[in-house]
């Protein structure tokens, strides 16, 4: 019971930060970006990318763990690195595509062409990266056991996975006194209200846009990151996390950033606690259940504003 | 002198081939207040979102203390001193009232921004509900709001279109006693109405708008005895018809 918990938590925390970044590209774009786990996908591999170079200038080749985790501050480097060149990747298509179609477009041409966008990407990056999977580290790492097996079947888990919950409770965090302390972070909750008003009370809703996709991909690329330091770094890892994605923002009332947070861990606890009762092979499909379920009960979602 | 707000020949609309604004001028010297009166769908809030940078000016110009800001984008003309609090969603209602004059305050230069606290003084409602979602106001509350949330940019030339829409006769006789506060403390205002009566009141010049054009521009006190007022609300609905 408990192990599952935990395992939920960490697939959570992946799903929570690409949700929110979806939800915010939503709320300020107004359309639903399904090249948002593209983004993820990138930030992993850039990640690899950037600590292979990180490693070979400052350590001789050999990345030191610290500590009980299994890979060394080379990592936080290379996942900022990669969060920056992500960013960079997402104003890009912005720049190249999206931007010219909200001139004119419609919502729907907008997640259409994030459709196209998406397999553009994913295709890049395979022929860049190729489809073998990667890894941050061979480390293996001793799991902890913080919980005695006969309570509740007990509890086990990596410093990394601790890690990793705790580093998106602290980027959730920090995104939130964004939202409400800085001029930022007004100025990206009025244009998300009102644009024409945004503009007319002196917003540059240009660069709040710019400053969304930044803030977006750079929370993907760090989901990212975390889904390769659990598991595997492979070219499908955000297309697969994607539906979740999206039932965590939508779960939550899309546009709300504690929604999405409460969304991801949602999904992932769902899905978790599906193995022992469905099967491994549906636990994806739980994503669905469950949203299906909220939906039906609240069609905006947990925290969704009525339309 | 140099008016504090001069539009000048104004053509535009929303959408290309569709006038609505044809060939509109209007100046408003400093200190004034200007009442712009016209029928529903005349273009009076066309003009002054126009003015503001939201709506396309396809030929004319305006002029902000003489300079051209015709096409300033419509989120430099705080900068510029150019306030505007629109007819409709004129406060950000997911913010906290605070929320909203803080961000007003932080978007303009230092030497623009408005102490709070005078806005708190002009408007006592709106310090007691500061921690308040914008979103839950009240009609009056909402504009008192969205006339603080302009006044912190301290513009040159406040325009304000429809600060009486669906308040009741008493409250807006509080909101257009503030507006006077606000012209003395020396904000040179156009106003947007269709209280008729009440604009009149308080303004010392006014303009009728008819289908996108100024059709008779006069002292305040003046256009509220002629008789050719009420000829041109009813008659643009029998030009229309
Ligand atoms: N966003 C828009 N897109 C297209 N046409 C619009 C838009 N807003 C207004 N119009 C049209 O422009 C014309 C003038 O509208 P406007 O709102 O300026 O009138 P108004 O004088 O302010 O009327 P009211 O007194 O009812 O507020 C109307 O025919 C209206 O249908
Ligand atoms: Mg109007």
């Amino acid at each position: 019971m408990l192990q599952l918990l935990a395992d939920g938590l960490v697939v959570g925390s992946v799903i929570a930060l690409g949700a929110v970044g979806l939800t915010l590209t939503y709320s300020i774009l107004r359309f639903a970006n399904f090249g948002q786990g593209e983004f993820l996908t990138w930030g992993a591999y850039l990640a690899v990318t950037a600590l292979g170079f990180v490693v070979a200038v400052t350590g001789g080749g050999v990345m030191q763990p610290i500590g009980p985790f299994s890979f060394g501050w080379e990592l936080l480097v290379a996942m900022v690195i990669a969060a920056a060149l992500t960013a960079g990747l997402a104003l890009l298509v912005d720049w190249l595509l999206f931007q010219r179609l909200r001139a004119r477009g419609a919502a729907i041409t907008l997640v259409i062409a994030s459709f196209g966008a998406a397999l553009a990407l994913r295709n890049l990056l395979q022929f860049l990266y190729g489809t073998l999977p990667e890894y941050y580290t061979r480390e293996i790492q001793i799991a902890i056991r913080l919980v005695p097996r006969d309570v509740l079947g007990g509890l086990r888990i990596t410093p990394d996975q601790l890690l990793v919950i705790g580093m998106t409770g602290a980027v959730v965090l920090g995104l939130h006194l964004l939202l409400t302390r800085t001029t930022l972070g007004r100025a990206m909750r009025a244009t998300a209200m009102n644009p024409a008003l945004a503009r007319v009370a002196g917003v540059d809703v240009a660069a709040v846009i710019r400053a969304t996709w930044i803030i977006g991909a750079a929370l993907a690329a760090v989901a990212g990151v975390f889904a390769g330091l659990v598991g595997q770094i492979r070219p499908g890892l955000g297309f697969e996390l994607l539906l979740p994605l999206f039932a965590a923002a939508i779960l939550g009332g899309i546009g709300s950033v504690w929604g999405a947070v409460l969304g991801g861990f949602i999904v992932g606890l769902a899905e978790s606690f599906s193995v022992p009762i469905f099967g491994a092979e549906y636990r994806a499909a739980t994503a669905f259940l469950v949203l299906i379920a909220i939906l039906l009960l609240r069609p905006n979602g947990l925290f969704g504003e009525k339309p | 002198m140099t008016p504090a707000l001069e539009l000048s020949s104004i053509e535009g609309g929303y959408e290309p081939g569709l006038p609505i604004l044809r060939g509109a001028s209007l100046a408003v010297a400093p200190g004034e207040i200007v009442a712009l009166l016209g029928p529903n769908g005349a273009g009076k809030s066309t003009l002054v979102k126009a003015a503001a940078g939201l709506v396309p000016i396809w030929s004319g110009q305006v002029f902000l203390n003489g300079r051209d800001i015709t096409r300033t984008p419509a989120h430099r003309m705080v900068q510029e001193g150019l306030g505007f609090v629109p007819q409709t969603e004129n406060i950000f209602a997911n913010l906290s009232v605070l929320e909203n004059l803080q961000l007003a305050a932080a978007l303009v230069p230092k030497d623009r921004r408005g102490e709070l606290s005078k806005m708190f003084a002009l408007f006592p409602d709106l310090e007691r509900l500061r921690k308040l979602p914008a979103g839950r106001l009240s009609g009056g509350q909402r504009q008192m709001l969205a006339v603080a949330r302009a006044l912190v940019a301290s513009p040159s030339v406040l325009m304000l279109d429809e600060p009486s829409a669906g308040l009741s006769p008493k409250l807006i006789g509080v909101v257009f006693e503030r507006l006077q506060a606000v012209r003395e403390a020396g904000v040179t205002i156009l106003l947007v109405e269709q209280n008729v009566k009440a604009a009149l009141a308080i303004a010392d010049r006014a303009a009728v708008l008819v289908e996108g054009r100024e059709r008779l521009v006069g002292a305040a006190a003046d256009l509220a005895q002629d008789p050719r007022l009420a000829g041109l609300y009813l008659g643009a609905g029998l030009e229309a018809a």
